[in-house]
């Protein structure tokens, strides 16, 4: 009696819920959910670049769930449903050759890392005096692109840390700029922690992944 | 029990009585958290057996193997010993034998609410050998077989028989879908390079999705199942986000402004893709109407804003923020009004989840210098920590019903994937291979 009145409200309340809910979650209504359309970005619908094109991706209701039977039928179970065999097409080779060529090329130069404190992005007086040196072979090598890469230890979350390491690599970019670097030849980008010189989980391996590091672009 | 079936008769006729929206989320979040609360009580069942009907030697165990760890993770049933009870099984057939129904009587003595069994058979077709897996369920309660399933398919998916028989368990006795046939996509190392995987919800059948050769990152799921959206770079030197389609491999840049772009996720509706960009400065929130491809600034801040994650009724973020020093999680609602500071604890918390029930938020909280997982409740009244020790924890994500989470953690040394119950007990390791396994993303339930 208790439990069927107290299903009753649960119940009521529930579907109250429900209403409300599909009021405010608009269907989603698509055009197209064209996935073909996609090289490169559609630059069309909003005036914003950079935006590319979007699926529908609207939830399908089933589930394919048929519940038990006193009498079932015989179900087929297909494999692979999702997850298209990945096709290496030689980009790991080609990313490979140019990832060596560009280690080369710094090596040549003996551009010199910047090394940061646990959690912070300040330059220290050391990390001042590699990044002179490496300004004055920047400046004397005019045509020289680089790029200034922000890296972090293992320890914090993959996401804060590579904010962390764009905030290095910006300390370090704005750094070689007061120095008298054309701002235009120097790119940043962050890989946080995720392409660590070393993996130990110990402060001497630390130490050398909290780095600001810079790479003489090859190609283009 | 009684009262989950009572609520699905009553929806339909219910549905008409709309008004009072006041009350609705204290109230959807009863019902939803029915298998959740600490006083729910597990429907007992035992495992009678899958005989083996011809065909190799590790066919009916090998499925028994999977339904027993499925029901158990299911955490909707309590899976009992039928031998330590003194009940011991025999081939039931469909269930209709005498020898059955000595066996329900046992059964329904000793308490155990649901009785299941099954026979599996593996026979050489033509070309390739096939599997058939039947499945019976009797129930002590109505004191009858209440049905079964009869599914087909090659050997090679053996385990979704099972994960989809329990999954049918679990939808009988408390009308979801289960989870015994989710997917956890996650990010692996490929010799220097970091690429997206996708493998089973119990770490089987790991699938490669990239091979860039270079880093993917933080995959995230679309509504429907059949997309990821994720950080990529693909010349090295440029941060995008990546969209691609899992059946087909189809892969297509949906951001690429320049600058981070991180941490992107999808709203419940799959209308909205909120995500982090440095392209006007330092790292702020956006979000995309992914119907008009319109981009909205949400956060303006010095600081960096940062890691997103919906509400499930998509009214509101929450995300992470340095504006106070360290990292903090904060609240808005999902156009960026109403900012307010959620975790006031210790000096880093990041990488935020909100449970698909509302009711919890996991994020990553420093303690003593180590990095574990928390969950808060989104009025900040309740915390826990949910895992101790050693070891970076990161990349907390729900599975679907809101009964465990999967993360990584390097507390075995390599980083590697995890699951745990959301009240922090049973972890479970799920990656083994390999030397880095990270980001781990449950898809929604199907």
């Amino acid at each position: 009696m208790n439990k069927t009145f107290c299903a009753l409200g649960v119940a009521l309340i529930a579907s109250v819920a429900l209403i409300g809910m599909s009021g405010c979650a608009k269907k989603s209504v698509q055009s197209g959910g064209d996935s073909q359309s996609t090289q490169g970005m559609a630059k069309g619908g909003g005036d914003k670049s950079g935006v590319g094109s979007y699926p529908d991706t609207g939830v399908q209701p089933g589930g394919g769930l048929r519940g038990l039977d006193k009498n079932p039928s015989e179900e087929r179970i297909g494999s692979g449903t999702m997850l298209a065999k990945v096709n290496p097409s030689g980009n790991a080779d080609r990313q490979m050759d140019e990832i060596r060529a560009e280690q080369a090329a710094s090596a040549e130069a003996g551009l010199r890392d910047v090394f940061f404190a646990y959690d912070s992005w300040a330059i220290t007086e050391e990390g001042r005096q590699a990044l002179s040196r490496d300004g004055e072979w920047i400046k004397s090598n005019p045509n020289a692109l680089l790029k200034v890469e922000g890296h972090c230890d293992e320890r914090g979350t993959s996401a804060y840390n590579l904010v962390l390491g764009e905030k290095r690599a910006k300390a370090v970019r704005n750094y070689l700029v007061e120095l008298g670097v054309g701002a235009n030849r120097l790119s940043v980008v962050s890989y946080g922690k995720e392409r660590p010189s070393c993996t130990e989980h110990a402060e001497s391996c630390y130490q050398q992944n909290r780095r600001g590091h810079l790479a003489v672009k090859v190609g283009k | 029990m009684t009262r989950i079936k009572l609520i699905s008769a009553w929806f339909g006729g219910i549905l008409l009585l709309a008004g009072a929206v006041g009350i609705l989320e204290s109230g959807a979040a009863d019902v939803f958290l029915e298998v959740t609360r600490s006083d729910f009580q597990k429907i007992s069942l035992g495992i009678a057996g899958i005989q083996n009907g011809g065909g190799p030697d590790w066919l009916g165990g090998r499925i028994e193997e999977v339904l027993k760890k499925d029901v158990k993770r299911s955490l909707v049933f309590d899976l009992v010993d039928l031998p330590s009870l003194g009940i011991t099984t025999s081939d039931m057939g469909n269930g209709t034998g005498t020898g059955s129904k000595a066996l329900f009587k046992q059964v329904a003595e000793k308490g155990v609410s649901v009785l299941v069994w099954g026979k599996a058979v593996m026979k050489e077709a033509q070309k390739d050998a096939d599997v058939n897996m039947e499945g019976f369920v009797y129930d002590s309660g109505s004191d009858e077989v209440v049905g079964g399933k009869r599914y087909a398919g090659s050997p090679s998916v053996v385990r979704l028989m099972a994960h989809r028989f329990v999954d049918e368990l679990v939808f009988r006795y408390t009308g979801e879908p289960g989870i015994a046939r989710t997917k956890i996509a996650y990010v692996a190392q490929q010799g220097s390079a970091r690429e997206l995987f996708v493998m089973d919800y119990d770490g089987y059948d790991a699938r490669q999705l990239t091979a860039d050769g270079f880093l993917n990152l933080m995959p995230q799921w679309s509504p429907d199942r059949r997309f990821l959206v994720f950080t990529a770079y693909r010349d090295r030197n440029t941060q995008n986000i990546d969209m691609i389609e899992l059946a087909t491999g189809k892969r297509w840049t949906l951001i690429s402004l320049g600058g981070l772009n991180i941490t992107p996720s999808l709203s419940p509706d799959g209308n909205f893709l909120a995500f982090a960009s440095s392209h006007e400065g330092n790292s702020e929130l956006y979000r995309l109407d992914t119907r008009t491809k319109a981009i909205q600034r949400l956060t303006v801040n010095p600081s960096g804003d940062l890691s997103p994650s919906w509400s499930p009724n998509g009214r509101e973020l929450v995300f992470v923020s340095d504006r106070g020093g360290g990292p903090q999680l904060f609240l808005m609602g999902s156009d960026g009004t109403n900012v307010r500071r959620l975790t006031f604890d210790g000096d880093y918390n990041a990488a935020p989840a909100w449970s698909p029930r509302g009711n919890w938020i996991a994020y990553v909280c420093r303690t003593h210098r180590e990095y574990k997982l928390c969950v808060i409740t989104p009025d900040g009244q309740k915390r826990m920590q949910l895992t101790t020790g050693p070891g970076v924890d990161d990349s907390p994500s729900w599975s679907p019903d809101g009964r465990h989470l999967v993360f990584s953690s390097t507390v075995d040394g390599k980083s590697h994937i995890y699951m745990i119950d959301a009240d922090g007990k049973d972890i479970e390791r799920l990656t083994f291979q390999g030397t880095h396994n990270s980001a781990p993303s449950w898809s929604p339930a199907s």
